[in-house]
């Protein structure tokens, strides 16, 4: 089908076109406490197409999937539907990426098999007790072969696995029960990193057992040491995104510093091409560009905004990416350093989330640590808000860091003043 | 107009009975699921536009689950030649094969679930639309959508951005055993406007939308609710932090229908019940809320953008009252839940799209309206605040906590709105707690479905849900 497809692109009377060929083999396995409740096979295809047109001082484009079950008739119907559409769409003009002369191995399709195997012995195989276990798990093993192709000349592969394993873990006393919910995603199944990690977890389990109500805190140092943080640096990255900065949703400026009277450290924000079992390894981008490594924020000050062909062009950055790995540097304190005084370490939410564009912070806790010099009381409940334009003049990151999938972060991200409302 | 089905989903289902017949031969029970839903979504913004053929629910493929020993399995693809049937059924035994191979070198144990009953059914259900969004004229909405986001940009200074978007998707879905042929089609729209206001570095978004189980006309509904959306974005500017602390509180329909969602909607799925990770299990036939809770769950319960003739594993739709008076009566399940606890499915089995699993899903999720007006709930207020605005919530279903993030708060003092707003509102609690304390409902009830829902982090489908105005008592930040 997809022979067919580039063959009618290259007839039709299109201004440029990008097609994106995705394989997929995807074994999943659902487990009840350790039994099976269900296994499934993905074997699936999927043939994107953008479709460009100029028309006076504008290129418009369009988009939409050609099922590969389509016929010929039907893929020649839906290229010329998205032809007509994409003279509706007034964008100003902008080029679309030509080869880059760099080659890259494609590599052999990994084995889901393998994956799958990896993840299901680090499940057998973890300190479950008693009184803390596993109540249920999903694991999804995905081998991808992308294949990109436009009017440029540009035809790349990249081949990669991306994983992820959900698990829900209980811990109980008496006749009390909690559970605690991860989503963990990777390339392939690191098995003595997941262990360790899923091992941390099952410990949280018990102490949320004793949790009393977070009390009414007011304003008090909050530490970031789960996924949580991931949220925090993504507001930095989403700010520093070309289409975010052409449509002024950000007022981040190149080689001004994002904040004054900075009391606490700077951030530090690089995209890298690789990043250890990261799923997001891929040698182009989604628009047959090289990813590459990049400084994006240097000590609080903007360096390069990054992001599509077409937002980049427009601010006048010719050679952009869509990165998918990220590096946060640590800071000038260590972890150790940074757990200090009275803070409260949260290490579950319900759902915490940073709005990137306006940067409020809400979250309600699941699970937190409250430290009060030599004292910690375990608490739960309540919720904390705030604003990044204000932490970000006051937050600490560790010297040492920690990987989530694509994300290279502190540690511990402490921030000041957080307002608490209590759930007494 | 009748939303005709899919001429593609006609063609292979021959083959696809064919398919079955075959594999029945090795598995006591085989069905098959086969998607062909076709759309349209249109951005627009004052600084880019993107019109394209896809939606959150276009697709085309199939997926097949068998039943052995036990054990389901099941195998998604969307390559597919009628001609070679067999070759097909090789493919999918040979890679469920190879599962269960794994599964035993790893000495896995299968949850052991019955068989599923088979009895016959027939539907055939072109349900009505407006129009059908392969026939929208895409030059006239643009055209439309743009002078929206022109005209909310041009009615303030303050709104630097509106960003507009309107899809529209045919659904087509077929489900076939050896006994049942089902088959349905219909279309539904959502349309969104999210105008941004900016002042001195600070930005503050809106957000509105239209939605239903209609055609793309009822886009046309966009326009005076952008220019409201801009107005409330204004507002927010100048929009302050929120004392944290308990407070009364009133909840306009869409916040109303959040809270339903969040509280008692994940926490009534009943594959969680499986998994004992459900307190709602424990708590059929309990108070779990006060008299003028009446909440119910189905795609028959109202027409919004979840409302179909049968869910994906071929059970017919319903309407389910979960709540009814404050009491807990029962929750909505999925066809293998179902058989695992001994129960009926309700038509709630649902899937991502055709790659992923069935997991019980809500639907269209809805508390029943009171007696009481706007108006008289404000006056009954001594100390708290009017929420307006859903932006995020999140369920807690083992514990009954629960998370809703809310745009904003207009201030009521003695019974009268202050003018004063604050923004954004965290508001948290235990969830009898938040409902044993609503004390007035609403005449009006209102239902909005241009979200969509996960579970857990992951799994998004299409859901509504909504109420009436609800006087309770929450915990905000």
């Amino acid at each position: 089908m997809l022979d067919t497809i580039i063959k009618l692109l290259k007839e039709a009377k299109t201004d440029g076109w990008e097609v994106t060929d995705t394989v997929t083999e995807g074994w999943e396995f659902y487990f009840i406490r350790h039994e099976l409740d269900q296994n499934r096979v993905r074997n699936v295809e999927h043939i994107s197409v953008k479709v460009y047109k100029k028309f006076g001082e504008y290129l418009g484009s369009a988009s939409g999937e050609i099922p590969v079950s389509a016929s010929e008739e039907e893929a020649q119907k839906m290229i010329e539907r998205l032809l007509f559409e994409a003279q509706l769409v007034e964008n100003p003009v902008y080029s679309l990426n030509v080869p880059s002369g760099e080659t890259a191995a494609e590599g052999e399709l990994p084995d889901v098999r393998t994956i799958a195997r990896d993840f299901i012995e680090v499940m057998n195989d973890l300190p479950e007790t008693e009184t803390e276990d596993i109540n249920s798990f999903e694991i999804f093993a995905t081998a991808e072969r992308t294949r990109f192709i436009n009017s440029n000349g540009i035809d790349v592969t990249s081949v990669y696995p991306s994983s992820m394993l959900e698990v829900v873990f209980n811990a109980r006393k008496d006749r009390h029960e909690i559970e605690l919910y991860r989503l963990y995603h990777s390339g392939t199944c690191d098995k003595a990193a997941m262990k360790k990690e899923l091992s941390e977890t099952l410990s949280y389990g018990k102490d949320k057992l004793s949790a009393v109500n977070t009390p009414n805190l007011g304003k008090c140092a909050v530490l970031f040491s789960t996924d949580a943080s991931i949220q925090i640096y993504n507001y930095f990255i989403y700010k520093m995104n070309a289409s975010i900065k052409y449509r002024k949703l950000s007022n981040w400026e190149i080689g001004t510093p994002i904040a004054e009277d900075v009391k606490g450290d700077r951030v530090t924000i690089r995209a890298l091409k690789t990043l250890e079992n990261s799923s997001c390894n891929q040698t182009y981008d989604s628009e047959g560009a090289p990813v590459r490594d990049l400084l994006i924020l240097d000590q609080n000050v903007p360096a390069h905004f990054v992001g599509s062909r077409q937002f980049s062009q427009y601010l006048g950055i010719e050679d952009s990416f869509i990165p998918g790995n990220f590096a946060a540097e640590g800071g000038t304190k260590s972890a150790a350093e940074l757990r200090k005084g009275t803070y409260l370490e949260i290490v579950e939410f319900s759902d915490f989330q940073v709005e990137t564009m306006t940067g409020a912070i809400a979250g309600e806790i699941r699970l937190g640590y409250l430290h009060e010099g030599d004292q910690v009381t375990i608490v739960s409940g309540g919720s904390v808000s705030g604003t990044m334009t204000d932490y970000v003049k006051d937050m600490y990151l560790s010297k040492e860091q920690k990987q989530y999938n694509n994300m290279l972060v502190p540690a511990v991200t402490r921030l000041e003043n957080v307002s608490i409302t209590g759930a007494e | 107009m009748k939303a005709k089905f899919s001429e593609y989903l006609n063609e292979i289902a021959p083959a696809m009975k064919e398919l079955i017949a075959v594999l029945k031969e090795r598995y006591d029970y085989v069905s098959v699921l086969s998607s062909d839903s076709v759309g349209f979504t249109a951005a627009i913004s004052q600084y880019a536009k993107s019109v394209s053929n896809s939606t959150i629910t276009t697709e085309r493929g199939n997926v097949v689950r068998v039943y052995k020993d036990g054990l389901y399995s099941e195998y998604a693809f969307n390559r597919f030649d009628a001609s070679n049937i067999s070759g097909l059924c090789e493919e999918i035994i040979h890679a469920l094969d190879s599962q269960l191979d794994l599964l035993k070198e790893t000495g896995v144990k299968v949850y052991e679930t019955p068989v599923l009953p088979d009895e016959p059914i027939v539907v055939f259900e072109e349900m009505e639309t407006g129009s059908m969004p392969e026939n929208t004229s895409l030059e006239k909405l643009v055209e439309e959508l743009t002078a929206v986001s022109n005209e909310v940009v041009n009615s303030s200074e303050a709104i630097a951005e509106c960003i507009v978007r309107g899809s529209s998707t045919h659904i087509n879905k077929m489900f076939l055993t050896a006994n049942r042929d089902m088959r349905q089609s219909y279309v539904y729209t959502e349309g969104m406007a999210a105008p941004i206001a900016m002042r001195d570095g600070r930005n503050e978004l809106s957000y509105t939308s239209v939605s239903g189980r209609k055609g793309p006309e009822i886009l046309s509904g966009l326009r005076d609710k952008a220019l409201e959306a801009a107005k409330t974005a204004e507002e927010l500017l100048d929009a302050e932090a929120i004392e944290p602390g308990e407070y009364e509180i009133i909840t306009t329909p869409e916040v109303s229908g959040l809270i339903a969602h969040e509280a008692f909607g994940h926490g009534v799925e009943m594959d969680m019940f499986v998994k004992d990770r459900a307190l709602g299990k424990e708590y059929i036939n309990k108070r779990v809320g006060s008299d003028l809770v009446t909440m119910h769950e189905g795609a028959l319960c109202t027409e919004e953008v979840a409302s179909y003739a049968f869910d994906d594993e071929g059970t017919l739709a319903g309407d389910t009252i979960e709540i009814q008076n404050g009491i807990l009566k029962t929750g909505v399940c999925d066809a293998l839940s179902a058989l695992r606890l001994g129960g009926k499915p309700t038509g709630n089995g649902k899937r991502e799209n055709f790659e992923h699993k069935v997991y019980t899903r809500m639907t269209n999720t809805v508390f029943d309206a009171g007696n009481n007006t706007l108006d008289e709930m404000i006056a009954s207020v001594k100390s708290g605040y009017l929420l307006k605005g859903m932006k995020s919530g999140m369920e807690d279903p083992k514990h009954w906590g629960i998370q809703c993030i809310i745009e904003r708060g207009y201030e009521i003092k003695d019974g009268k709105l202050t003018g004063k707003v604050v923004a954004p509102i965290v508001m948290t609690g235990y969830v009898p707690d938040l409902l044993g304390s609503i004390t007035m409902a609403g005449t009006d009830k209102e239902v909005f479905g241009s979200g969509a829902c996960g579970k857990g982090h992951k799994e998004w489908v299409k859901v509504s849900d909504g109420g009436p105005c609800l006087k309770a008592k929450a915990r905000l930040g």
